[in-house]
């Protein structure tokens, strides 16, 4: 084996040193063609589209909190807002409230008022009424007892005609 | 070792036919391999792509371990292609070796070294070449005499002891393992039943123990290169 070592020995196979580098070269060439080329380049898109991935999650993490930011925000608005507005109602039907009782009272005391002086005026009226026919009344029985000579008969026939016209006229 | 070998003369060279042929195998074997395993290349990786991928970020971390600065990505897929075919060729000699009619035909081809030499021209070739070609000629010859002038011989040297110490590293680790495994062979089959049984432990340690140094050496030799390549492309 030594001998292969030493220049112009008579074995000495320089060719394989030439076969080797040309079919190392070769094979190169096809790994590169059929293999490495294809392979690198989607390994490269690879990192690319991670490395994009990774940017675009990052820009999205982002935004997300904002919007919760803008949403936590909205919310604590809308919570004083439905404040407002129940405190609005309370206020405004207290008010409505407290109009309708002062309607209601000055009404029922309008219409008691109303009620009492028809009741006086009907009184009045009756009272009139009640003085005129007793006026008249008085007046009959007394041309009654003048026109007539009373005895026993006549004074019950006199009674009774009495009776009968103030029925009549009772229910007149 | 007393391999016979045949020899063919072409062309005023002469080519020993078992170096060749296993050469060509090996290159085949490894071309085979990277082709299998790359057949459907998709962005989501299957198992086949994961173990490729896996080879090439390998031996990626190779060239970056010598060219951290990334000017190392042109020599990615040089250093992919060596580790594969010698490790192969480490692998080779294990797994098949023929022999008819007394002549080899099929062995390791780092076994010779020849072809580590030839293996050796290509990664120094390369890093000359890189470096006339990044400090210009005048640039590349200054740069052996630095740091300082009287270096000169010692860099001179060193560019002889870089390429036989890479080329025979690689030829005396698998020579070695195979001269052993032959040593073994023999002894199984010097006395009869007894030597043949104790002979079997030691055969598969040794050849267990021979993969793994093919193994660290297509790492050493890929390591290698690509430190020397790396010094001849900055300036002390």
């Amino acid at each position: 084996m030594a001998g292969l070592l030493v220049l112009g020995a008579n074995q000495v196979a320089l060719g394989d040193m030439l076969f080797v580098l040309v079919s190392f070269i070769i094979l190169a060439l096809a790994v590169k063609h059929f293999a490495w080329g294809p392979i690198t380049k989607m390994m490269d898109a690879r990192s690319e589209k991670i490395t994009g991935d990774l940017d675009y999650a990052d820009q999205e993490r982002a935004r997300a909190k904002k919007l919760a930011q803008e949403r936590e925000d909205a919310l604590k608005n809308s919570r004083a807002e439905a404040v407002g507005i129940v405190n609005k109602a309370k206020e405004s039907g207290e008010t409505q409230k407290k109009s309708i009782l002062t309607e209601a009272h000055g009404e029922a005391e309008e219409v008691r008022q109303r009620a009492k002086s028809d009741a006086d005026k009907a009184k009045q009226d009756a009272m009139a009424g009640a003085q005129k026919d007793i006026a008249n009344l008085s007046l009959e029985i007394a041309s009654k007892v003048i026109s007539k000579e009373l005895n026993a008969d006549d004074q019950k026939s006199l009674i009774d005609s009495y009776i009968k016209e103030l029925t009549v006229n009772e229910t007149k | 070792m007393d391999d016979k070998y045949k020899f063919i003369d072409f062309l005023g060279l002469r080519f020993n036919v078992a170096n060749d042929l296993s050469v060509l195998i090996s290159a085949i074997l490894v071309f085979i391999l990277v082709f299998a395993l790359s057949r459907k290349i998709t962005m989501r990786p299957g198992k086949a792509q994961n173990v490729l991928e896996w080879m090439i970020d390998f031996t990626n971390s190779i060239v970056k371990s010598a060219m951290p600065d990334g000017s190392g990505r042109r020599f990615n897929l040089y250093a992919f292609v060596l580790f594969l075919f010698i490790f192969v060729s480490n692998q080779l000699g294990l797994i098949i070796q023929v022999k008819v009619g007394g002549f080899t035909y099929v062995k390791s081809p780092t076994t010779n070294p020849l072809i580590t030499m030839g293996l050796a021209t290509i990664s120094l070739l390369l890093s000359h070449y890189y470096a006339v070609k990044k400090f210009g000629f005048g640039g590349y010859l200054s740069n052996y005499a630095r740091p300082v002038k009287f270096l000169l011989p010692i860099n001179l040297l060193e560019e002889f002891t870089n390429f036989l110490t890479l080329s025979l590293r690689l030829y005396g680790n698998i020579f070695a393992g195979e001269v052993l495994l032959a040593l073994i062979g023999t002894v199984a089959k010097s006395v009869g039943a007894v030597t043949f049984v104790a002979a079997i432990p030691l055969a598969m340690v040794w050849q267990g123990f021979s993969v793994f140094i093919g193994a660290i050496q297509a790492y050493v030799f890929t390591t290698l290169s690509m430190v020397y390549i790396s010094r001849k492309l900055e300036q002390e």
